[in-house]
C-alpha cells in the first residue's frame, strides 16, 4: 500500500509535468496542441542522437530541450497563425486538425529517419529508501526535476510581471490588450515553453525506461487527460491532477491489475468532466 | 490631443459608423451622446484599436494610431473603459491594478490616487476582482486604466448596469479627474449625465455625427431636449 503510494506519486508527479504544457497553451487560446507528445519524442530522438555522438548527457539535454522548444515557436509561427485568427468553435477545430496533422508529419518523420530510435538515460545507482520503501534512482530524479518545474512555473506565473500578463491573457484576452499586452507574443512566448517542457517530460520519462520514437500519441493522450482533470488553464491543477491520477493508477494496477489501470484513468478523466467540467482547480 | 478624421469602421463587410471626424483637446472632456445602436461603442473599439477601420485616420499628438493593434494604443497612452470593463475576474484588485501598469509597476502616487479617487477600492485590495459588486468593478475598471497613467481616458458607458446613485458617483469622480488634469472621452446614454462633466459633445445617430457643440449649447438645442433629455 506505503510503495504503491510513493509509486503513484512519482508516476502522479511525471503525470503532472506532462499535462502542464497541455493546459498552458489550451488556456491561452482554446487549442489543444495536440502534437505535444511527438515534440517530447523529437525531443528524445536529438538527445539520442546529441548523446550518440559523445557529447555530455547535460549538453545533449540542454540541445534536446532547445529543439523541441524551437519546433514549438516555429509551430506557432506557421501553422498556429491562421488558428488563432478564428474564434471559439472554429479555432477549437482548426487547432486539433492541424496540430494533428503536425503531430503525423513530426512523427512520420521521426519513425522514417529514426525507425528504432529510443532514448534512455541511464540513472545508475543503488535504490534510495525512502520511508522504508526502495526507490529507484532514476524515478527520483524525475520527480526531484518534475517538482522543481513545477515550483519555478508557479513562481513564475505568481511573482513576475510577464507571468502576471499570461494570466490576464487566459483570464481576459481583450482585458489584457487594453493594459498593453501582446496577446500574440505572450502565447509564442508559451508555446515555446510548452515545447520546452514536452522535452523535459521526454528527459525524466526516459530515466526509468526507454523513451521510444512511436510513444508521441500515448503522451499526448495522458497529456489531455491531466490537462482536462486539473482544469485548463492551471499549473497548479495539473500537478494536483497528475498526483491523484498517478496514485489512482498505482492502486489499481496493485489491487486490481495493470491491464484496467487506463480505463480507470479514463473513467476518473470522464468523472470529473461530468462533476466538474472545469476541472479541479479550471475556473 | 487626438483626432479621429473621417473614421469607418464596422463588423462582417458592414458599416456601422462612416465618416465620424472628433477632436478632443489636452485637458478637455468630450461626451459622445447617442441611443443604443447608434455606433458608440463601434466608434470607441476602433479608436482602442480592438476593431480595425476601414477608412480614416485617428492620431494622437501627431502619431498616427490607426493601423496599431490595442496593446500599442494602451502603450500610446490612450486607455479604453469598455462597458463590459473586462477586468481578470479571478485576480484580486490589487492584481488588476498593477497589471494596468504592464509592462512596469504602477508608481506609489498613481495608485494612492486611484485609491483616493474610488476609497472602496482601498478597503478591499485582496478581493477577487469577479466577486466585486457592479459598481466596484466599474471603479476597479477606470482605476486599472489609471495605473499606465494614460493621456486620454476612454470611457464607454461607465454607468451601465449601475444605479441611478452609483452612476452620480461614477460622474463625481469623472469631474475630479477632469479637475486634476486628466482628457477624457465619455461615451454615454445618460446624456444629462455625461453634458454634466463634459466640455463639448457629439450626437451620434445611425453612425455618423449628427451634430457638435459645447455642452451648454446641446443641453438647449430643441432636438437635443426632445430626444435625450426627455423634453416635450
Amino acid at each position: 500500500m506505503k510503495a504503491a503510494i510513493l509509486d503513484g506519486i512519482v508516476l502522479g508527479l511525471a503525470f503532472g509535468l506532462l499535462g502542464v504544457g497541455m493546459t498552458l497553451v489550451y488556456g491561452l487560446g482554446g487549442v489543444l496542441n495536440l502534437a505535444y507528445g511527438q515534440i517530447a519524442v523529437l525531443g528524445a530522438i536529438v538527445i539520442s542522437v546529441v548523446m550518440e555522438k559523445g557529447v555530455s548527457t547535460l549538453l545533449a539535454v540542454v540541445v534536446g530541450v532547445l529543439a523541441a522548444a524551437g519546433v514549438a515557436v516555429l509551430l506557432d509561427l506557421t501553422l498556429m497563425r491562421p488558428v488563432y485568427r478564428q474564434h471559439g468553435e472554429e479555432r477549437t477545430l482548426m487547432g486539433l486538425l492541424l496540430t494533428l496533422g503536425a503531430a503525423f508529419v513530426i512523427g512520420g518523420l521521426l519513425t522514417w529517419r529514426y525507425p528504432v530510435g529510443a532514448l534512455y538515460i541511464n540513472v545508475s545507482g543503488e535504490p534510495i529508501s525512502i520511508l522504508g520503501v526502495p526507490m529507484a534512482v532514476g524515478s527520483i530524479w524525475a520527480s526531484v526535476i518534475a517538482l522543481a518545474v513545477g515550483v519555478v512555473l508557479l513562481l513564475f506565473f505568481g511573482a513576475t510581471t510577464f507571468g502576471r500578463g499570461v494570466r490576464s491573457v487566459i483570464q481576459d484576452e481583450t482585458g489584457a490588450r487594453l493594459v498593453g499586452i501582446n496577446p500574440s507574443f505572450v502565447r509564442t512566448v508559451i508555446f515555446a515553453l510548452s515545447g520546452a517542457l514536452a522535452g523535459i517530460v521526454a528527459i525524466t520519462h526516459s530515466m526509468s525506461g526507454p523513451l521510444t520514437v512511436n510513444a508521441g500519441f500515448e503522451l499526448t493522450t495522458f497529456a489531455l487527460i491531466v490537462a482536462v482533470v486539473g482544469g485548463l488553464g492551471s499549473v497548479a491543477g495539473a500537478f494536483l491532477a497528475g498526483v491523484l491520477l498517478g496514485i489512482v493508477n498505482t492502486l489499481s494496477a496493485h489491487y486490481i491489475g495493470q491491464y484496467i489501470t487506463s480505463v480507470i484513468l479514463l473513467g476518473a478523466a470522464a468523472l470529473t468532466i461530468l462533476i466538474r467540467p472545469r476541472g479541479l482547480l479550471g475556473r | 490631443m487626438l483626432e479621429v478624421v473621417g473614421l469607418a469602421a464596422g463588423y462582417l463587410g458592414e458599416r456601422v459608423i462612416d465618416g465620424i471626424d472628433v477632436e478632443v483637446k489636452t485637458g478637455e472632456a468630450v461626451a459622445i451622446v447617442g441611443s443604443n445602436g447608434a455606433g458608440k461603442t463601434t466608434l470607441f473599439r476602433a479608436i482602442a484599436g480592438l476593431l480595425p477601420s476601414t477608412e480614416g485616420r485617428i492620431v494622437l499628438d501627431g502619431k498616427d494610431l490607426t493601423r496599431s493593434p490595442a496593446h500599442r494604443i494602451s502603450r500610446a497612452g490612450i486607455a479604453y473603459v469598455p462597458a463590459e470593463r473586462h477586468l481578470f475576474p479571478a485576480m484580486t484588485v490589487k492584481t488588476n491594478l498593477v497589471l494596468g501598469a504592464y509592462p512596469g509597476r504602477p508608481d506609489r502616487g498613481t495608485l494612492e490616487l486611484a485609491y483616493d479617487l474610488f476609497p472602496r477600492l482601498k478597503e478591499r485590495p485582496r478581493q477577487q476582482a469577479g466577486t466585486l459588486s457592479g459598481g466596484e468593478q466599474q471603479m476597479l475598471a477606470v482605476a486599472r486604466a489609471l495605473m499606465a497613467r494614460p493621456r486620454l481616458l476612454m470611457l464607454d458607458e461607465p454607468t451601465t448596469g449601475l444605479g441611478p446613485k452609483i452612476a452620480q458617483v461614477a460622474f463625481e469622480a469623472f469631474a475630479e479627474l477632469k479637475k486634476q488634469g486628466m482628457t477624457l472621452l465619455i461615451a454615454e446614454q445618460q446624456v444629462p449625465l455625461a453634458l454634466s462633466v463634459a466640455d463639448r459633445g457629439y450626437v451620434l445617430e445611425n453612425g455618423r455625427i449628427r451634430l457638435e457643440g459645447a455642452s451648454d449649447e446641446l443641453e438647449r438645442d430643441p432636438e437635443v431636449r426632445r430626444a435625450y433629455l426627455g423634453v416635450v
